[in-house]
């Protein structure tokens, strides 16, 4: 048989289906593999409750942290030049190649057994086996998104806006303020929905710094975990579904704000 | 009154050279040069946006160097606008007098009164987005002008526009000035709005000002090469025009031509050396111009030879080396020179 145009094309898109079918055949496993009445149930339950209430607090948290830290840091890479800024701006992209465990496995080091880590402890600061461990270890691991997104997005806005408002009475930080922020509205809510909902799902440096104890540090990927490894399915299920609507909508939203912004 | 001492920045791929310049009070001073002569970094230090790394700048005598662009007073109008695309263009006219915590009620009187000297009124409620590039201009030059800065910065303001729209809102610009009587700074390449527009002019090249001085000045007594060939365009004046019959009759220091560019006013012509012949004799010719003159300079340009031919004016012919030499044309003979309505471009 020759191959024509019409053979590569049949041929591209059936490997793009068969992606596709096997993509979503993941999900629809997971949600199909309990009724709808036992899972309803399971989410009632006081421990996926817990789970839930965690992840969203832990997640909003350190979302937050990833947004107030990023934008002046962003902006500084954006916008000026200074000694070093070359490896600072690898050094900043670090955590986006490292492997969560590591990074955990470096967070634990830091808060476990230095000074530094005895010092916050003084101020009751405890991130060792604590929900505290759990946002810093969300705010490590997704801060380099955040601050790809935000630096990019500083970027592609010409400074000429900061310099019109400058010399219409604006200092510095009000023509910041008033200009390129506002106009970073979709880099910010794209940079901010995707970093909460990797925050929703951090596991491997959340498990080494704050450790999976039930009712404790179990956030919804820890209770997956804790549920599978002890064989109760129905709230691993459970735990799974939620975070399959929550990544399904957070996509969503990031499509929607800020589908072009470059990630890598 | 704004004067710049001595000033040098550098930001590698544009820089500042050890510019001196004083602008007077109301003046419209026009900098002219090429892209990447340094025009905008001038500008910008004047605004305050750069601080110079050697220099000083005085604004009505006092030293504002080290002062921020907001405690200045002076405005900026950018090439591409700039307006804010969050605000619409009430919000973007009104920016700066919302900086000076003016009551809103003057905010919007203020407002109004500009956009409607601007004639952008039924704007006001838009977003910059759904505008075109001349209206986008005139909202950029009213947010520019509504707080009533001491000196206005225009930078290349016009280039991004179509010819019509230009022609427009360089007629605008000029108004603008002697309505508020601005020291205004216009950034611009084009010898056009240069000399159309500017009380005097600085050429500028490589970071360094080459040249400054009245426009009839620069573009007939060029002190460099480099001006000659930048500015490129002899038989530059300005005049009155009088459209009368489809035809245009034009005075300009003292001599008086028609031209079918049907422009009336106060307008500037040029002449393109090419579009005029040259004769010993007075002929009779379809063309509507013919001057009496003396050759008063020639310059040889390799195949081409320019003469210079007093006319009351002098007035630059461009000619072949060959007809030069058949025609045995030498310094101090005197000549007619003729060219056609259509060679005469109003502006």
């Amino acid at each position: 048989m020759p191959i024509n145009e019409s053979t590569f094309k049949v041929l591209t898109i059936s490997i793009t289906l068969l992606l596709t079918a096997f993509i979503l055949s993941l999900v629809v496993c997971i949600v199909t593999h309990t009724s709808p009445q036992s899972l309803l149930t399971s989410i009632a339950s006081e421990e996926i409750r817990f789970a839930i209430k965690l992840s969203l607090l832990t997640s909003a948290i350190s979302t937050l942290m990833c947004v107030v830290v990023s934008i002046p840091a962003a902006y500084a890479l954006a916008r000026y030049n200074f000694f070093g800024k070359t490896l600072v701006n690898t050094i900043v992209d670090l955590p986006l190649a490292l492997p969560p465990l590591v990074a955990g496995v470096g967070l634990l080091l830091l808060f476990g057994t230095t000074p530094f880590g005895a010092w916050l402890e003084n101020f009751g600061l405890n991130f060792v086996l604590t929900p505290l461990g759990i946002v810093i270890a969300q705010f490590a691991v997704n801060i380099s998104f955040m601050l790809r997104i935000m630096r990019s997005t500083f970027e592609g806005i010409s400074p000429r806006y900061e310099y019109v408002a400058q010399t219409l009475g604006c200092n510095p930080i009000q023509a910041f303020l008033q200009t390129t922020l506002p106009m970073s509205k979709n880099g910010l809510m794209a940079g901010g929905i995707i970093t909460w909902s990797k925050g929703i799902g951090e596991f491997g440096a959340a498990l080494m710094l704050a450790g999976a104890t039930r009712m404790k540090t179990e956030t919804l990927p820890i209770s997956l975990y804790l549920n599978m490894s002890c064989g109760d399915l129905e709230l691993a299920i459970a735990a799974a579904t939620i975070l399959i609507v929550i990544s399904i909508i957070s996509l969503y939203i990031f499509e929607q704000r800020g589908g072009s912004t470059q990630l890598y | 009154m704004i004067r710049i001492e001595n000033v040098s920045k550098n930001l590698g791929e544009f820089k500042l050279d050890d510019a001196t310049l004083q602008i007077d009070e109301g003046e419209y001073f026009i900098i002219l040069g090429p892209t990447g002569a340094g025009k905008t970094i001038l500008i910008e230090t004047i605004a305050g946006i750069y601080r110079p790394d050697s220099g000083r700048v005085f604004l009505n005598g006092v030293d504002v160097t080290n002062i921020l662009p907001k405690d200045r007073q002076i405005s900026m109008v950018y090439q591409d606008y700039m307006l804010f695309p969050h605000l619409n263009v009430a919000g973007n006219i009104g920016f700066g007098l919302r900086q000076k915590k003016i009551a809103k009620s003057e905010i919007i009187m203020k407002t109004g009164e500009i956009a409607e000297l601007l004639g952008v009124s039924h704007l006001l409620s838009r977003y910059p987005g759904t505008l075109s590039g001349g209206e986008k201009q005139r909202i950029a030059i009213a947010r520019a002008v509504v707080t009533e800065p001491k000196v206005l910065l225009l930078d290349e303001p016009l280039s991004a526009l179509d010819s019509r729209t230009t022609e427009r809102l360089q007629a605008e610009l000029a108004r603008i000035h002697e309505i508020t009587g601005t020291t205004t700074i216009h950034v611009t390449h084009s010898f056009e709005e240069a000399f159309a527009l500017g009380d005097r002019i600085a050429v500028m090249c490589g970071g360094r000002i080459m040249q400054v001085g009245a426009p009839d000045d620069v573009f007939r007594r060029p002190n460099s090469e480099f001006i000659a060939d930048f500015v490129g365009v002899e038989n530059l004046f300005r005049g009155k025009s009088v459209v009368h019959d489809s035809i245009a009759l034009v005075h300009a220091d003292g001599m008086s031509m028609v031209s079918s560019s049907l422009k009336s006013g106060d307008v500037s012509i040029s002449i393109r050396p090419e579009d005029i012949l040259i004769s010993k004799k007075e002929i009779e010719t379809s063309a509507r111009n013919s001057f009496y003159g003396e050759i008063t300079e020639v310059k040889n340009m390799g195949t081409i030879m320019r003469v210079v031919v007093d006319v009351g004016v002098p007035i630059v012919v461009a000619l072949t080396k060959q007809s030069y030499e058949d025609m045995g044309l030498l310094c101090g003979a005197c000549v007619w020179i003729v060219f056609k309505a259509s060679a005469v471009h109003l502006f």
